[in-house]
């Protein structure tokens, strides 16, 4: 299933575009979509340390405008934020 | 009462004379205005303008959740909140935030006004990415929304 990874803050450096898009397997996870983030960086930044980094850090929100961990399951085709650690104010 | 909008920079600016009118009671004889701006020095950088970013729903869900529950923390009756923060490209000396509060006592402003601007900080979906002189620019670091504990 497309899932379409809608980019905030400093992930916005991981495309010229608002977003980046997945194609995940039925059932997946937020940990399942974090890994093709992760493989993504490694196959187009040379496993950027602080890309990763911030992957790694980051909150997922769901379409209902909800923040999800990574036990959080993925049941259909979606717009899903990645939202880094927040510094607003 | 509660006011809270995202203000997206290319459109329209933070307008104190919107707050002033919308908190104003005479039921109430104190009022804070907290303005945030962007200043022109962080960590020995000269800095010349900011971009914020915002997860816009979010932001507006996280603005009423903190003020729900300020509401229940504190008990205060007849408070009016009104808060606007921007998005997008700010110059040096704008407002990026305002917080204007209400309440018939100014303890309980300041009380109600510095709980949310410490909770907005902690934890709304804004970022910052800092300009420098020389084109050069960064994303501030933040607090993640998440327990690391929980991914190891």
């Amino acid at each position: 299933m497309k899932i379409k990874l809608e980019l905030f803050g400093a992930s916005r450096d991981f495309s010229k575009k608002d977003h980046l898009e997945f194609n995940l397997k039925e059932k997946s996870s937020i940990k399942d979509l974090r890994n093709e983030i992760l493989n993504f960086i490694e196959n187009n930044f040379k496993s950027n340390e602080n890309y990763k980094k911030l992957v790694q850090s980051s909150a997922f929100c769901s379409e209902e405008n909800n923040i999800v961990g990574d036990d959080y399951k993925i049941t259909k085709e979606q717009n899903i934020g990645i939202i880094p650690p927040i510094g607003g104010g | 009462m509660l006011h809270a909008k995202v203000i997206d920079a290319t459109k329209e600016k933070i307008n104190l004379t919107n707050a002033q009118k919308f908190i104003a009671s005479s039921k109430c004889g104190a009022s804070i205005y907290f303005v945030g701006t962007v200043r022109d020095q962080n960590n020995d950088k000269k800095v010349t303008g900011m971009t914020y970013d915002s997860h816009d729903a979010l932001v507006i869900k996280s603005f009423e959740e903190i003020y729900k529950e300020a509401e229940t923390k504190f008990k205060f009756n007849n408070i009016a909140v009104f808060i606007e923060h921007i998005k997008g490209y700010v110059e040096l000396g704008e407002t990026s935030i305002i917080i204007a509060v209400s309440c018939k006592h100014r303890s309980q402003a300041y009380d109600f006004s510095r709980h949310i601007i410490e909770e907005i900080k902690k934890r709304t979906p804004i970022w910052k990415k800092e300009h420098y002189e020389g084109e050069d620019s960064k994303w501030l670091k933040g607090n993640p929304l998440i327990d690391q504990n929980q991914l190891k």
